[in-house]
């Protein structure tokens, strides 16, 4: 019996002292499936993205027809102040929160149902696990938000151009760079949202934060008369930043506010990383 | 025949102290819920420092722009609606506590305990909505005092108004008043919805997203009719001062209106926690 044993782990060693371990892009490509099949197993993130983009394609064609109906009434102070594309994507300021609210619900699930245990055990590199969720999370929302613009830009477009108002075309000066914009807008909304749901853990406060970032707190803000501070911060809120992307004549520099966005992802993701690593989950 | 004459009353007296002893611990327990949950405390210190440091940014923010400001632009200015405006954010907070009052108590499955222990379910709504408001109706009415009296401290070189003045002690109780009743709408949005998710949809969907799709987005004669008559913007007459503009619905009415929301959202919420399971 003895020997049977001292045999069995006589041969045992070549796999003992070499345990079988993942290749890293195998592990990162395990990570991301199941980040994927999380994300397309939630209930919430079948329906819903479906039905916000419907409803935001909608609310835009109302809006610019609304807009385009009225455009030979207007006396020529307000058609020099027609702006075809504004009208075209004023709801985006709306739209966006459906991305913070999916996106805070991505993580926030995950910590509700007590599934991160199960998730940080099987791929205990903390940092894998949130790379992994942001990837398919920002490639998720940049889907959608294509889905929303593209075809809100032609429908809208095409309404504007039946009236006889003016409109623009996808190869006019910056329009593409603009639709591309409010994309990279909508993705950032979405990763912040994730990042802040990591961050905050409750449904509750992650959802809260995110209709006090993205549209209370600047809209609030807004009302402040610009003084020496406010001058330089309250255009890099949000709201305002995105602002950027609807407007042609823009207040910041369009390399300013990408470059603004982009701050407010990696400053939540690194925060994000940050309470993944020191919290137990 | 006279002993069982005389145990009649006997046992009616001893079912009223009962209902009494009933209604009073229900209120109890309440009262221990809202307490020991960490949002409680946490939301209400949120909606103190919102408003009272919103105020003060708010009045600091608005002074130099007043001084600067044509007649008519200082004549539009309302001093108690400009500094009792971080309202609009604390919102979200109390309306997200009267949410979670409820959808928290159905996500940890304790609602099952609470009905065991009280079957009688529209005493425990009862109940909750009355703990929640007293709790919260005083937090915010003391808020909106302390804001009111920093921001017009702050305004003072520009147009300000004394607690005594026309209209200002109204105004300044609508500020309490107000949050209240969004907090309570938004417990009654937790009974008939039960997800927090969606229920914190609904309630900001309802205070926030719908009046700037149908004011500012989609306007029109009838979407901007229909803005007057949102529960936001109709509450919010009650802390302003001056109802000069698109908005004059005047600050008893609109507080009404608000109250008319919560209303209904009472009465399915009533309907729906008889009839369903928990």
């Amino acid at each position: 019996m003895s020997d049977a044993m001292a045999v069995s782990s006589a041969g045992a060693p070549p796999a003992l002292t070499a345990p079988h371990r993942p290749a890293a892009y195998r592990r990162a490509g395990a990570a991301l499936a199941t980040e994927w099949i999380k994300l397309r197993s939630l209930r919430s993130m079948r329906l819903t993205p479906l039905l916000g983009a419907a409803a935001s394609i909608l609310v835009s064609v109302s809006a610019v027809r609304h807009n385009a109906a009225g455009w030979a009434q207007l006396d020529p102070v307000q058609k020099a102040r027609f702006e075809p594309l504004y009208l075209n994507f004023n709801f985006v300021a709306l739209g966006i929160l459906l991305f913070g609210v999916l996106g805070a619900l991505v993580a926030t699930n995950e910590y509700g149902s007590g599934l991160i245990r199960a998730t940080l055990t099987a791929t205990p590199q903390r940092g894998l696990v949130l790379t992994a969720k942001a990837v398919v999370g920002g490639l998720v929302a940049f889907t959608v938000a294509a889905v929303i613009t593209f075809p809100a830009f032609f429908a809208g477009q095409a309404i504007l151009s039946g009236d006889h108002a003016p409109h623009l075309s996808l190869g006019d000066h910056h329009v593409l760079l603009h639709l591309l914009g409010i994309v990279y807008y909508m993705t950032a909304a979405g990763l912040i949202g994730l990042f802040t749901g990591v961050l905050v853990r409750s449904a509750a406060a992650a959802i809260t934060s995110m209709f006090g970032l993205l549209l209370v707190l600047p809209l609030l803000a807004d009302k402040i008369t610009p003084d020496a501070v406010t001058r330089h911060t309250v255009p890099y809120l949000l709201l305002n930043l995105g602002d950027e992307m609807v407007h042609q004549h823009a207040g910041l520099s369009p390399g300013a506010a990408v470059a603004g966005l982009a701050a407010w992802v990696l400053v939540s993701a690194a925060a994000a990383a940050l309470s993944l690593r020191v919290r137990d989950a | 025949m006279s002993a069982q004459a005389g145990t009649v009353p006997r046992r009616n007296i001893r079912l009223n102290s009962m209902l009494g002893s009933r209604l009073l611990a229900t209120a109890r327990s309440e009262w221990i819920k809202f307490r020991s949950v960490r949002s409680g405390p946490l939301a209400l210190a949120a909606t103190a420092l919102t408003v009272v440091a919103g105020a003060w940014l708010l009045a600091a923010g608005n002074r130099s722009s007043y001084l600067a400001a044509s007649p008519a632009g200082q004549a539009a200015f309302d001093p108690v609606f400009t500094v009792l405006q971080g309202i609009e954010l604390a919102q979200l907070f109390v309306g997200a506590l009267g949410v979670l009052t409820v959808t928290g108590e159905y996500s940890s499955g304790l609602i099952r305990g609470t009905f065991m222990a009280t079957p009688q379910r529209a005493q425990v709504l009862a109940l909750k909505a009355l703990v929640f408001t007293a709790v919260v109706w005083a937090c915010c009415t003391a808020t909106s005092f302390a804001a009111f009296f920093l921001g017009q401290a702050v305004l003072a070189p520009a147009k300000h108004v004394a607690i005594g003045d026309p209209g200002v002690l109204a105004a300044v109780l609508g500020g309490g008043l107000y949050l209240a009743l969004v907090g309570l709408l938004g417990l009654f949005i937790g009974v008939l919805v039960r997800r927090t998710p969606a229920a914190l949809a609904a309630l900001f969907c309802l205070l926030i997203v719908l009046p700037i799709l149908f004011v500012s987005i989609i306007p029109g004669k009838i979407t901007q009719n229909l803005g007057e008559y949102m529960p936001g913007q109709a509450g919010e007459q009650a802390f302003q001062l001056l109802h000069g503009g698109a908005y004059s619905l005047g600050p008893w009415p609109g507080l009404g209106v608000l109250a008319g929301y919560a209303a209904v959202a009472a009465a399915a919420a009533f309907a729906l926690i008889l009839r369903r399971d928990a």
